[in-house]
């Protein structure tokens, strides 16, 4: 078909103009909720300048009308399709809420890269550990930091209450470890897009390092001072960045099993509420490091310490395990 | 238009998207370079949001410095990722920075995007900023036909060039009261198989020009492009060249390229 652009426009031009302003006030309300009238206005507006630009395209040869009735298109295919999310009020804070019990569910799910996760920084703490144990020069390789190298100064130090001590320099640290905690597990998680190798080798260092400070404190004499300066945070430090491991996992799964990227975008939601659960552990983790974790006898008992530990240990436990109904929702994967 | 444009515009990377009806349509793709600009103005604006925001927190805090500290960093770094993700999954997929240089970023079917693309797409940025000012992104966007990072790829999103486009004007050259060679259906069809986008684009321009053309070379330009019409139409009708001036020709063929002539039609 040829078109009489000059008529075309002419006829076709109040449609399009009352298009774009509908579009405006849709565009502009956040939930992009229609109302029925509004619906019945687009669909129809929608399908006439969708047969307009039918005839633009394959009818004249107008590529700026054609620009400009694509773009009008691709609005109005936007609004008709998209489906707005399903509870109304976005900042319900039930809808928020949900994260606490979706978080155990999507890790009890995805319960197979979590043992991925561990086997692999048991294999680093091993061999960091071994490294320590028979090859004292390894020493000064893995352990970066002076207060790692020489377990008995810093006990020592941490013991005579010479490193200063105030609620103020605590909150300050803490903030920091939460910061630069959360950073290297969300680094953890996304690097699953090296197919995993990325999120494979940071866990792997990770693990060489606990290994290493484990077996050189041991080995010192400094065992309990150790459990109890690193358990009250590190019972969920830890396997906050195994379970950022296991996020890093499953979006390698993802990646290599894809058929259709649609198949990603649906997946990806298990991958957020782990990376949620995750920062959440984080922010107490940080908070414990910076508060409780290093004071030490004899202002803490060691036994405190590890009590405490332990019990938010077990605590952590029957969170991941129990909490949220079992087996809820369709396994995607 | 002109042919540069023309020519401009086949390069630049686009997406065709086809919906269920079956309306094709073309959405322009953001280049690396106005994202990163994009990037940049955020980073200016969130900046600017925490350290004034800072100084309040300090204010509050006087007397607990820590806590001061404890608020601006845990804030400074939430906000890093909240202003990314609330403004686009909740201000139709832009951010301040987007917005100014005119990019959007959509679902790649062409849907907006929802919240959780706007997560998955900014919490990737730990890995798409490695190991510094964004090379493996960019070296990411660069690779990808659709010019996504890692982040795009992942939460299946693209960012798009939404510059305003006004309704184009209209020509009234198209529009006369008679045009000879709609009584010559064959060379209505040959002038418009003969024509390509680039040519009929230089006849466009060319009338549109007229008055700011000397005579001459207005009188040259349009004998050239007559000339070279009539020879991809040959055989040519005496009749019709005799009594035609080398504009009118063009306008004629204008005419059959840009309009229709017959009042009988039907439109709407």
């Amino acid at each position: 078909m040829i078109l009489d652009l000059e008529r075309f426009q002419a006829q076709a031009r109040p449609r399009w103009s009352s298009l774009e302003s509908l579009l405006d006030a849709l565009e502009s309300r956040p939930d992009r909720r229609l109302n029925p009238a509004e619906t019945e206005q687009l669909q129809e507006l929608y399908a006439k300048v969708a047969a307009d630009l039918n005839r633009v395209t394959h009818g004249a040869l107008a590529p700026e009308l054609r620009m400009y009735l694509e773009r009008l298109v691709a609005r109005a295919y936007a609004e008709l399709y998209y489906a707005p999310p399903t509870a109304s009020g976005i900042w319900q804070p039930r809808r928020w809420l949900r994260i606490f019990t979706a978080f155990p569910e999507a890790f009890r799910r995805q319960a197979r890269y979590f043992a991925l996760a561990v086997v692999i920084t048991g294999l680093g703490c091993a061999l960091g550990g071994l490294a320590v144990r028979y090859d004292p020069a390894s020493v000064d390789v893995l352990l970066p930091a002076d207060y790692l190298r020489n377990p008995g100064q810093h006990v020592h130090e941490e013991e005579q209450g010479q490193r200063a001590h105030s609620t103020q320099i605590e909150a300050a640290f803490s903030a920091g470890l939460i910061r630069h905690n959360i950073q290297v597990a969300m680094l953890a998680a996304a690097l699953g897009v090296t197919f995993g190798v990325g999120t494979a080798l940071l866990l792997f260092e990770n693990g060489v390092l606990l290994g290493a400070v484990a077996v050189r404190y041991t080995q010192q004499g400094f065992g309990l001072f150790l459990t109890a300066w690193l358990l009250p945070h590190g019972v969920f430090e830890i396997p906050s960045i195994l379970i950022a491991g296991q996020a890093g996992f499953y979006l390698a799964r993802l990646l290599l099993r894809r058929r259709e990227d649609r198949d990603v975008r649906e997946s990806m939601r298990e991958w957020l509420v782990l990376v949620a659960g995750l920062a959440m552990m984080l922010v107490w983790a940080g908070m414990m490091e910076a508060f409780f974790s290093q004071h030490h006898e004899p202002v803490l008992p060691y036994g405190l310490k590890v009590a405490v530990g332990a019990a938010e240990l077990a605590l952590l436990t029957i969170y991941l395990l129990l909490i949220g109904r079992r087996g809820a929702g369709a396994n995607p994967h | 238009m002109t042919e540069s444009q023309a020519i401009r515009r086949s390069t630049a990377a686009e997406v065709t998207i086809a919906t269920p009806e079956g309306v094709l349509f073309r959405l322009p793709l953001a280049g690396p370079a106005s994202r990163l600009y994009a990037m940049l103005l955020d980073i200016v604006i969130v900046l600017a949001t925490v350290n004034g925001a800072g100084l309040l927190v300090y204010w509050i805090f006087s007397k607990a410095p820590g806590f001061g500290v404890l608020v601006t960093t845990i804030g400074e770094f939430a906000i890093g990722f909240v202003y990314g993700v609330l403004l686009e999954g909740f201000w139709n997929g832009q951010t301040i920075g987007k917005r100014l240089l005119h990019l959007r970023v959509i679902d790649r079917d062409g849907l907006p995007l929802r919240i959780e693309q706007a997560w998955v797409r900014n919490l990737m940025r730990v890995f798409d900023a490695l190991p510094f000012a964004y090379l493996v992104g960019g070296i990411s966007a660069l690779s990808s036909p659709l010019m996504q990072r890692f982040g795009d790829r992942v939460a299946g999103t693209i960012v798009v060039r939404q510059t305003p486009l006004p309704a184009p004007r209209e020509d009234s050259w198209t529009r006369q009261k008679y045009n000879s060679f709609m009584n010559h259906p064959t060379i209505a069809i040959k002038l418009r198989r003969a024509a390509t986008p680039e040519l009929a684009g230089l006849i466009q321009d060319a009338l549109r020009r007229r008055d700011e053309l000397a005579a001459y070379a207005r009188r040259e330009i349009y004998r050239e492009l007559a000339a070279y019409l009539q020879s991809e139409i040959s055989p040519f009708p005496d009749e019709l060249v005799e009594m035609l001036s080398d504009e009118q020709y063009l306008i004629n063929a204008a005419g059959v390229l840009f309009g229709d002539q017959r009042p009988s039609r039907v439109y709407g």
